[in-house]
């Protein structure tokens, strides 16, 4: 069959099939592409969703949820009648973030625009209190020029912030200074503690009463939830809480009574230094409601100015007040320091002898100027060489007739019962009296077990010897009280054998003003002593400022007062006067202590600035009496 | 059957997917614009861009595409005229550093880039059909490169390194429907490596020595670089793509729900309503809501490879590769900007991306679609 050239219909068609057949591996490899390519991206999807999408919805969350947080005002701290002790204050601050306080370019440009020395900008900067990311405030209190400058050339100063800043304002200067305390930034070990309610750059209470009531002067902190868009402007609030200001605090301070004590006391040390004992400048002074146990003022010398902790203190005034040379001035001596209680311990002495019935009010004693009751080779002498002759019991104390206490004590060593020591415990002595301020000490009571133990070492030293408890009698050897422990022990003579716990605190008013916490009364120690002999003690205490030690100081007052004068002699030093007491006798209301380190004689020195006190509170006239007494 | 009933003859599963893709696409417009000022505006351009792609859509899907195999000439120019157009005096407008729009006494028109795609898709199918499915000489591989190189070169000198790539996407799939040798893509892809290598030396040591940018833009650059290690300069060019990762990862497995995505509404994401529209609707939708989306896409590609294979010639099974390999090409450069698997170029995503030039070219390429498959193997008459 011979064949034309044209092609058939079922060639044709063949041809096509062959266009086909060609083109199906390649559609099948842009198939496979396709699908390779979607394949990939939903594994990446799936990876980004499913497998990682909590940590990026964490991240989104992050990026449009901001939290603001606003200051709250820290709560005032008033005196008994309403008055401003410590309250707020704006003012302008620098501040520089923790990146850049190495920067010494930038320090010096600093520098130059706060006036301010390089190298006291790099002690603050330096400062090893503070946190370590928290930022460090440079300066306080800078002039608007400064403000201005430093604004209008914020790319000179990178990591540098001029921003308000609220800080504590005293509208009575220094005034109960080791009372109030001084509040500071947070440090890195509050930061650390468990639950620990702050952030960086919180103030936070430090000493005193701003630590002691930290909790109710810090206010809470305003915290919003804000979302926010890519730029970083508010959108919505999500949560809105407002700050919460810190509470204001009422102490049981009388602050006209404080600044009389707070005169009395520097008038004390001037007295000391006209008789002749320069050395005298430390010292305290506690004045407190017998009832209640509310302090009315306390005192301690030498004080510190609170304002040098505003806006952090810098390192050369905290080795200031934290040195030997200025006699450490951040100390309360009223609660932190323990002397010797000298012959203001022979009112314990005589009232644990009374109760003992180791003596009476009518007990006599023949004082030689000399003791030898323990034998001739312990003779031991009153401070009254030419002797007092015949002495009773209550010219003993009127006199403060250390032979007369000798015998008391000496009996009290016989009697092996530790029944002196017993005794001044139950008035507080050698405990916390449990004042509501930081850093109380709880002084000392000798006893056989505390001698055995504190001489471990010395093996020869351990034993208790009647010149133990025979000094003890005294207020003498190895007795240490603080100030405020002394002054309890009298209140509590005063107050039927009952020592209230003595505080600050008074109320705390809520934001209206309203007391919404007050304090009452409470007793700290009960002596359980019979009121007989609490009444025998108290006219002879009376008979010291009428007749005895306390006389040239309290001449003319209008109100009878009782009371006790010390000399106590510490080795090394001058004397160190001391006199507690309190009034009226007859309905005692106040008591009142007051300790001058190396100020000589108590009769002379401590007496003349107890009346000033006492007159403050009992609201009589205040005079400044000078008294020569040269007794102990 | 006269030319009227042939017309019915309608691939109906394709417009369903345009469809769904369509309305998915303007429901995560609406949401991404819906906080932006003139929200409602742009919503309803996209709604218009929608609208006015349809004339298009039906006016190539009537003419018969076989006609424009003679035209290659006539066709080479318009193309190369329409990219050219925004450099004429007066007609041209400038956004994000690249001269692409056209535009009338100030009124911005369209891209014309974007329907030189389709032109340059007829052409190099016309010229690459010529050689009946089989791609030996060297000289036809340059002639289609040729072709090529007309309206890439034009359009690198926008620059727009976006579309380029698509360019160079579209005309690797249809050379290899057109049955170029396996061992010559391996060639090219070398040199092309090599080219690019070279010209990023060129252009470091022209910027260098001219002392000004020139060739390759510095954004273009930071954006590959940023692609090569994205916690480079997070804040600046490698933000976009941070955000980006942060909107779709933290969308989760169900999403944030419409129009409660944070990153969009609150502007972390930058242009959510263009270039990252995927962004948007994974931030949203969520994983799900993305599986949903390439389920769309991979129906429109597989239906798009049965329309290639249903050609009657080469010329068509040409042209749909060509538009199939442009979608799969910027589904992959979208998506895969980002979450971080392609570097960050302007390329939008098919049907779902604001943009009305885009939209009105996708919705012709669906005509050219159309047009192949009413005119397909075995339907009586051809």
């Amino acid at each position: 069959m011979p064949c034309c050239c044209q092609p058939s219909l079922s060639e044709r068609a063949v041809r096509l099939l062959d266009f086909r057949q060609q083109l199906k591996p390649r559609f099948a490899v842009l198939g496979f592409v396709v699908l390779a390519v979607l394949g990939l991206l939903l594994a990446r999807i799936w990876t980004l969703q499913v497998l990682d999408g909590p940590a990026y919805a964490k991240q989104a969350n992050d990026n449009h949820v901001r939290e603001v947080t606003t200051e709250a005002p820290r709560g005032r701290i008033l005196d008994r009648n309403g008055r401003e002790l410590v309250t707020n204050r704006p003012t302008m601050a620098v501040v520089v973030a923790p990146s850049s306080i190495n920067d010494e370019k930038l320090l010096a440009r600093l520098s130059t625009v706060l006036n301010m020395p390089v190298a006291d900008i790099k002690e603050r900067v330096a400062s090893v209190k503070l946190a370590p990311l928290a930022s460090r405030t440079v300066a306080i209190d800078v002039p608007m020029s400064a403000v201005a400058y430093i604004s209008e050339h914020e790319t000179e100063f990178p990591g540098v912030e001029v921003r308000t800043q609220a800080v504590r304002k005293y509208p009575q200067g220094s005034l109960a200074a080791h009372v109030l305390g001084y509040a500071g930034e947070v440090s890195q070990s509050e930061l650390e503690l468990p639950d620990s309610p702050y952030q960086y750059g919180d103030i936070v209470g430090k000493a005193g009463a701003e630590k002691s009531f930290e909790k109710v002067l810090q206010g809470d902190r305003g915290r919003q939830l804000v979302e926010v868009d890519a730029k970083g402007r508010q959108q919505t609030v999500i949560l809105n809480g407002e700050p919460v200001a810190g509470r204001d605090v009422v102490l049981t301070i009388d602050s006209k009574v404080q600044a009389v004590t707070e005169k009395a006391l520097a008038q004390a040390m001037e007295d000391a230094h006209k008789a002749k004992f320069p050395k005298a400048r430390a010292g305290a002074a506690v004045a407190i409601d017998i009832k209640t146990g509310e302090i009315l003022a306390m005192a301690s010398l030498p004080t510190y100015d609170p304002e040098l902790f505003l806006g952090g203190i810098s390192e050369k005034n905290w080795q200031m007040l934290t040195s030997k040379d200025s006699e450490f001035p951040l100390t309360n001596r009223a609660i932190m320091a323990q002397y010797p209680a000298a012959s203001t311990f022979k009112a314990m002495t005589g009232l644990a002898g009374l109760e003992a019935g180791f003596t009476s009010p009518g007990s006599t004693y023949d004082c030689k100027g000399i003791w030898t009751g323990m034998g001739e080779q312990w003779k031991k002498y009153c401070w009254d060489h030419a002797g007092h002759g015949n002495e009773t019991f209550m010219e003993g104390i009127r006199d403060s007739c250390d032979t007369v206490f000798y015998e008391i004590g000496y009996r009290f060593y016989r009697d092996k019962g530790e029944k002196l020591q017993k005794f001044a415990r139950r008035f507080g002595f050698g405990a916390d009296s449990g004042i509501d301020l930081p850093g109380e000490v709880s002084g000392r009571i000798p006893d056989a077990a505390w001698k055995a133990s504190y001489n471990e070492n010395y093996p020869e030293y351990q034993q208790w010897l009647p010149g133990d408890t025979v000094n003890l009698a005294i207020g003498q050897g190895d007795l240490l009280v603080t100030p405020l422990q002394l002054l309890d022990a009298y209140a509590g003579i005063a107050n039927g054998g009952k020592v209230m716990k003595p505080h600050v605190i008074k109320q705390v008013l809520d934001a209206q003003g309203t007391p919404i916490l007050s304090t009452s009364p409470e007793v700290a120690f009960d002596s359980k002593t019979s009121q007989g002999n609490l009444s025998t003690m108290k006219t002879a205490l009376a008979s010291v400022t009428k007749d005895g030690t306390g006389k040239g100081a309290f001449v003319g007052f209008p109100v009878a007062v009782a009371g006790k004068t010390g000399t106590a002699q510490v080795t090394g030093k001058d004397d160190m006067a001391l006199f507690v007491g309190f009034a009226p006798v007859e309905k005692p209301r106040y008591a009142v202590v007051v300790v001058i380190e190396e100020g000589g004689h108590g009769g002379s020195v401590a007496g003349p600035a107890a009346r000033q006190i006492l007159a403050a509170c009992l609201g009589q006239k205040i005079e400044h009496v000078t008294a020569t007494d040269a007794s102990r | 059957m006269n030319e009227r009933k042939r017309l019915w003859f309608i691939n109906w599963p394709l417009l369903i997917a345009v469809t769904a893709l369509a309305v998915y696409g303007s429901l995560m417009v609406q949401s991404a614009t819906a906080g932006m000022p003139g929200g409602p505006g742009l919503f309803r351009r996209h709604l218009l861009g929608l609208a006015i792609g349809l004339v298009p859509m039906v006016v190539v899907w009537a003419f018969d595409y076989r006609t424009l195999q003679g035209w290659i000439g006539p066709l080479l120019l318009m193309d190369a005229l329409l990219i050219l157009s925004p450099r004429i005096p007066g007609l041209g407008a400038t956004a994000k550093g690249a001269t692409s729009w056209l535009s009338v006494a100030g009124f911005r028109l369209f891209q014309p880039s974007e329907p030189a795609k389709l032109l340059t898709i007829v052409v190099m199918a016309a010229v690459i059909a010529t050689y009946k499915g089989k791609i030996e000489r060297p000289a036809d591989l340059a002639k289609v490169l040729g072709i090529l190189a007309v309206p890439l070169a034009l359009i690198m000198l926008q620059p727009d390194l976006g579309t380029g790539m698509v360019f160079v996407a579209i005309t690797a799939g249809m050379l290899l429907i057109g049955g170029l040798k396996p061992r010559w893509f391996l060639i090219l892809g070398i040199v092309g490596f090599i080219l690019v290598g070279g010209l990023l030396s060129l252009n470091t040591a022209l910027d260098k020595a001219l002392n000004r940018d020139v060739l390759i833009k510095q954004y273009q650059l930071d954006r590959l670089q940023v692609f090569v290690d994205p916690t480079r300069d997070p804040k600046g060019a490698g933000y976009n793509l941070e955000q980006s990762k942060i909107a779709i990862g933290s969308g989760e497995l169900t999403g944030k729900g419409l129009g409660s995505g944070t990153q969009s509404n609150l502007r972390f994401l930058p242009e959510p309503h263009t270039d990252f529209i995927f962004s948007v609707t994974a931030e949203e939708l969520g994983f799900l809501g993305a599986v949903i989306l390439l389920g769309l896409y991979l129906a429109l590609l597989i239906i798009s490879l049965e329309i290639a294979a249903s050609s009657r010639d080469l010329f068509g099974s040409l042209i749909v590769a060509g538009v199939m390999t442009m979608w799969t090409f910027q589904i992959l450069e979208n998506i895969g900007m980002t979450i971080g698997l392609m570097p960050i170029t302007g390329i939008p995503l098919p049907f779902m991306s604001f943009g009305s030039s885009f939209m009105v070219t996708n919705l012709a390429a669906v005509g050219m679609l159309l047009s192949v498959w009413t005119r397909r193997q075995g339907v009586s008459g051809y």
